[in-house]
């Protein structure tokens, strides 16, 4: 088993079933696990901001930064290795704030509300999600199985 | 046993502060200092100016390819000396802590994101970087290093209340503990000697809003760097973002959502190139 590292504003994509794919401490970050049974193909994205026309540079630089430019690329990465749309699952985890974040700096509400927004107007449902709160969330994707677990500091494994 | 009188022993018993870095910090605030002064204080420090040269490397710092200490004083110049001298120094304390659910270098990491973000929001607000801040920055969670064995031990109850009652970590902290970890901070940075300015920026660094006097713009500062790492997930733990956020930033700091989500971007590019800091333990 080898665990692919999916860095922060970073994709991973694989259709080797000994692979995990796994990202840490998403914060107001979001991790997206996409999988297709079929095919078997699974993709991990871990961007940290919601909308890419804030620096239009860095979004070609690093596209996965951003949920607008990063999880269009996030499908099309699959689709090479053959998954396809219709079978996709999607799977949704992090977007966290600090107590009390209604009035200002609100990154981890607006990366949830960009990445429904994008998935609502590509007739995307979400299969299942672990979203807000106040909490560090790790996610993983076993590629050979599609199963996705979400890890919270002292809690018990959560799967998605 | 009471568990504060632990926590309290467990601060007077931290290993002094290295005298090499206080040294250091007097000669340096003596304008007519001499580069050879200096660079014989550090010498004889084996440990310090191995992490001199590694850091003095860092391509944060802006220059490359330094191998002698002499080198690195003349190039890097008093400001970076100084913050390579804090690195080594503070970094020791986290080698072997543990505890919010993270290792030492995950707790250092942050430390080290903190200090980054400190320097971006005061490029922002005054044009300037302050070496202070960023002394300020890498201590700020110190007390997390006492007080980690004593979350994880008690990390159901804390959880708990955050989860089920409301409250933020530091005050479950205060609650189960019966102190929280911005406070044992700046005990040991009492303990230290560190001036009153730092120490308070720790002790307050959720909350700014309850400092009475002194310089407090300096705590709201270190008090974004945090809140911004934390969202950033830059060494998040299990207290997750459980703090209150204060909206008094905005006008005290004027700073603007747009400006927080730049200093984001920035933050991600400097911790890529400022990772001998981060390496160093």
């Amino acid at each position: 088993m080898a665990e692919l590292v999916v860095g922060v504003a970073d994709l991973k994509v694989s259709d080797n079933p000994h692979d995990i794919l796994v990202t840490y401490a998403l914060g107001s970050c979001i991790g997206v696990a996409v999988f297709d049974p079929v095919s078997k193909v699974g993709g991990l994205i871990h961007f940290m901001l919601p909308d890419s026309t804030l620096d239009p540079e860095k979004a070609r630089e690093k596209p996965a930064m951003f949920a607008d430019t990063g999880i269009p690329m996030l499908f099309k990465s699959c689709y090479e290795l053959g998954a396809e749309k219709k079978r996709i699952l999607v799977k949704v985890a992090g977007g966290a704030s600090i107590l009390e974040d209604s009035n200002y700096f609100r990154i981890g509400q607006k990366n949830i509300m960009a990445l429904r927004k994008i998935f609502w107007k590509n007739n995307v449902l979400i299969a299942a999600e672990n979203t807000g709160k106040n909490c560090n969330r790790t996610v993983r994707l076993h590629v050979g199985t599609g199963e996705v677990c979400v890890r919270i500091p002292g809690e018990e494994m959560i799967k998605l | 046993m009471k568990t504060m009188d632990r926590i309290l022993r467990s601060i007077k018993n931290i290993p002094a502060f290295p005298a090499t870095a206080q040294k250091v910090a007097a000669v340096m605030g003596n304008p007519d200092y001499s580069i050879t002064h200096v660079v014989n204080i550090i010498k004889f420090d084996a440990s310090i100016t191995a992490n001199i040269l590694r850091i003095a490397n860092s391509a944060y710092f802006g220059v490359r390819r330094i191998s002698s200490l002499h080198d690195a004083v003349v190039f890097l110049g008093q400001e970076n000396i100084v913050r390579a001298i804090q690195v080594s120094g503070i970094s020791k304390y986290f080698k072997k802590a543990s505890g919010y659910g993270l290792n030492g270098p995950e707790l250092w990491r942050h430390s080290v994101g903190v200090a980054l973000m400190t320097q971006i929001i005061s490029r922002k607000i005054s044009g300037r970087e302050d070496t202070k801040l960023f002394t300020a920055g890498l201590l700020h969670d110190i007390g997390k290093v006492i007080l980690g064995e004593f979350v994880d031990d008690s990390i159901r109850r804390i959880n708990g209340l955050v989860n089920d009652h409301g409250y933020s970590f530091i005050r479950a902290e205060e609650e189960v503990l019966g102190m929280n970890h911005a406070e044992v901070g700046g005990k040991m940075a009492q303990q230290w000697n560190f001036p009153q300015d730092i120490r308070d920026s720790i002790t307050y660094h959720h909350r700014p809003d309850l400092m009475e006097k002194g310089e407090n713009l300096f705590c709201w500062i270190i008090y974004l760097a945090d809140q911004v790492c934390l969202m950033a997930g830059v060494g998040g733990g299990a207290d997750g973002l459980a703090y209150w956020g204060l909206k008094d930033v905005i006008e005290i700091l004027k700073i603007r959502q747009k400006d927080v989500e730049m200093g984001i971007i920035e933050l991600l590019k400097d911790l890529e190139s400022a990772k001998e800091l981060i390496e160093i333990i």
